[in-house]
C-alpha cells in the first residue's frame, strides 16, 4: 500500500467517524451525515481497490475509471453548491427580516408617536 | 369637503432639472395626501437626501425614510426632517428597504403606499397625480411610465428598459413600456397583497410579477425623469442589468 492510499485511508476514515459521531448526537441532519458516511465507505474501497472504478465505469459504458469519478465528483460538486446557495438564501432572508424587525422597532424621527424626538 | 393642502411646483425644486411635458401645476388634497404613506429608501445619498424629504414634505405629510445601513452620513441628513425614519443595521438592499417602510406605513394606518427614489430623479408632481388617481379608485397600482412623460432618455437607458419590458411581457404576459421605475403608488389592499423578498434590485421585476398574477388593476402615468449627473452616476449601469436579470431569473425558482 502506498504513502497516498494510507494518507487517503486516514481521511476516509476521519470522515466515517465523524460523521457516525455527529449523527449520534443529532449535530447533523440524517442525509447529510449518512451521506457523508457513505463517500467516506466508498472513498475508502476505491482507494484500497482502485481498479474497481474501471470495472465499475465499464459497466456503465464509460471508458475509465477516473472519468466515472471525474463525473461523479461534477455533479457532487454541483449539487452541494446548490444546496448551499439554498440555504445561503434562506439565511438571507431570515437576515432580511431580523434586521426589518430591529428596524421598525427603534423608528425614530421628527414625528413623536416614533419613539423620541431627537435633538434639532 | 376636500380642502387643498399643498401645490407642487411643476418644474420641481431640487437638482438640475431635465423636465418637459407641460402639464398643469398639480394639487392634492388633504385626505389623500395624508393618506399617501411615501417610501423613501436610502443608500448613502447624504449630499441630496434632505433636499429630497423636504420636497417631498410639501405635498405629503407622511413620508418614511428608511435608511438602509449607508455608510455615509444619510442617517443623520434623513432623520433631521423625516417624520419617521428607519434605519437598517445592515444593508439588505432597496427591496428589503421599501418592503421595511411599507410594513411600517401599513401598520399606521395608510391608505395608499408610494415608493420615491431618495436621488432626486423623481418629481413630486408626478407622485400627486399618481396618488390621486388610486386615491380616485382608477387602479389598484399606479406606476410611472418615463416614456409617457417624454422627458429626454439616454439611448442606453431606454433600450435597456425596453429589453425589460419585452422579458416581463413574456414571463408575466403583462405590458408595460416602464417596468424599471422606481416612482409606483400602491392602494393599502394592493401593498398587502404584494410582499417584496427579493432584497435588491430584482424588487421592480417582483412587484411587476406579482401585480400580474393577483389580477390587481395597473395603469401607468407619465413621470419625468430628472437626469442629473448625481442621478447618473447613482443609478442602475448597463452592467448591473446582467446581475439583476440573474437575481429575478434566481428569485423565479426559487421564490
Amino acid at each position: 500500500m502506498t504513502t497516498f492510499q494510507i494518507a487517503l485511508l486516514t481521511l476516509a476514515a476521519l470522515g466515517a467517524v465523524t460523521s457516525v459521531a455527529l449523527l449520534s448526537r443529532q449535530l447533523v441532519g440524517r442525509i447529510t451525515g449518512a451521506a457523508v458516511l457513505v463517500l467516506s465507505v466508498v472513498g475508502a474501497i476505491f482507494t484500497v481497490f482502485p481498479n474497481s472504478t474501471t470495472a465499475i465505469a465499464h459497466a456503465l459504458g464509460i471508458g475509465r475509471g477516473a472519468d466515472l469519478l471525474l463525473y461523479l465528483l461534477v455533479i457532487g460538486t454541483s449539487s452541494g453548491f446548490l444546496v448551499m446557495y439554498v440555504k445561503l438564501r434562506a439565511v438571507r432572508r431570515e437576515l432580511t427580516l431580523l434586521v426589518r424587525e430591529i428596524a421598525v422597532a427603534k423608528a425614530t424621527g421628527t414625528d413623536p408617536d416614533d419613539g423620541a424626538r431627537k435633538s434639532q | 369637503m376636500d380642502r387643498t393642502v399643498a401645490s407642487v411646483d411643476e418644474d420641481g425644486n431640487f437638482g438640475h432639472a431635465v423636465t418637459a411635458g407641460a402639464r398643469h401645476d398639480p394639487e392634492i388634497d388633504q385626505p389623500t395626501a395624508e393618506g399617501t404613506w411615501v417610501v423613501v429608501a436610502v443608500y448613502n445619498e447624504a449630499p441630496v437626501v434632505a433636499d429630497v424629504l423636504r420636497e417631498l414634505l410639501q405635498a405629503f405629510p407622511n413620508v418614511v425614510a428608511v435608511d438602509d445601513g449607508s455608510v455615509d452620513d444619510s442617517w443623520n441628513r434623513l432623520r433631521e426632517v423625516a417624520p419617521h425614519a428607519i434605519r437598517h443595521l445592515v444593508n439588505r438592499g432597496q427591496g428589503a428597504a421599501l418592503q421595511t417602510g411599507t410594513e411600517f406605513a401599513l401598520k399606521k394606518g395608510a391608505d395608499r403606499i408610494a415608493h420615491f427614489d431618495a436621488d432626486g430623479q423623481h418629481r413630486v408632481a408626478d407622485l400627486v397625480h399618481m396618488a390621486s388617481a388610486v386615491a380616485r379608485g382608477e387602479c389598484d397600482v399606479a406606476l410611472g411610465d418615463r416614456f409617457l412623460g417624454g422627458s429626454p432618455i439616454p439611448p442606453h437607458r431606454a433600450a435597456l428598459i425596453r429589453a425589460a419590458a419585452l422579458m416581463h411581457r413574456f414571463s408575466s404576459g403583462i405590458a408595460l413600456s416602464d417596468v424599471h421605475n422606481g416612482l409606483r403608488v400602491l392602494s393599502r389592499a394592493a401593498a398587502g397583497r404584494c410582499e417584496i423578498t427579493a432584497d435588491r434590485m430584482a424588487h421592480a421585476s417582483q412587484i411587476i410579477d406579482l401585480v400580474a398574477r393577483s389580477g390587481l388593476r395597473v395603469r401607468q402615468y407619465p413621470t419625468s425623469i430628472r437626469y442629473t449627473e448625481y442621478s447618473m452616476r447613482k443609478g442602475q449601469h448597463a452592467s448591473a442589468s446582467a446581475r439583476i436579470l440573474f437575481h429575478y431569473a434566481i428569485s423565479r425558482i426559487f421564490g
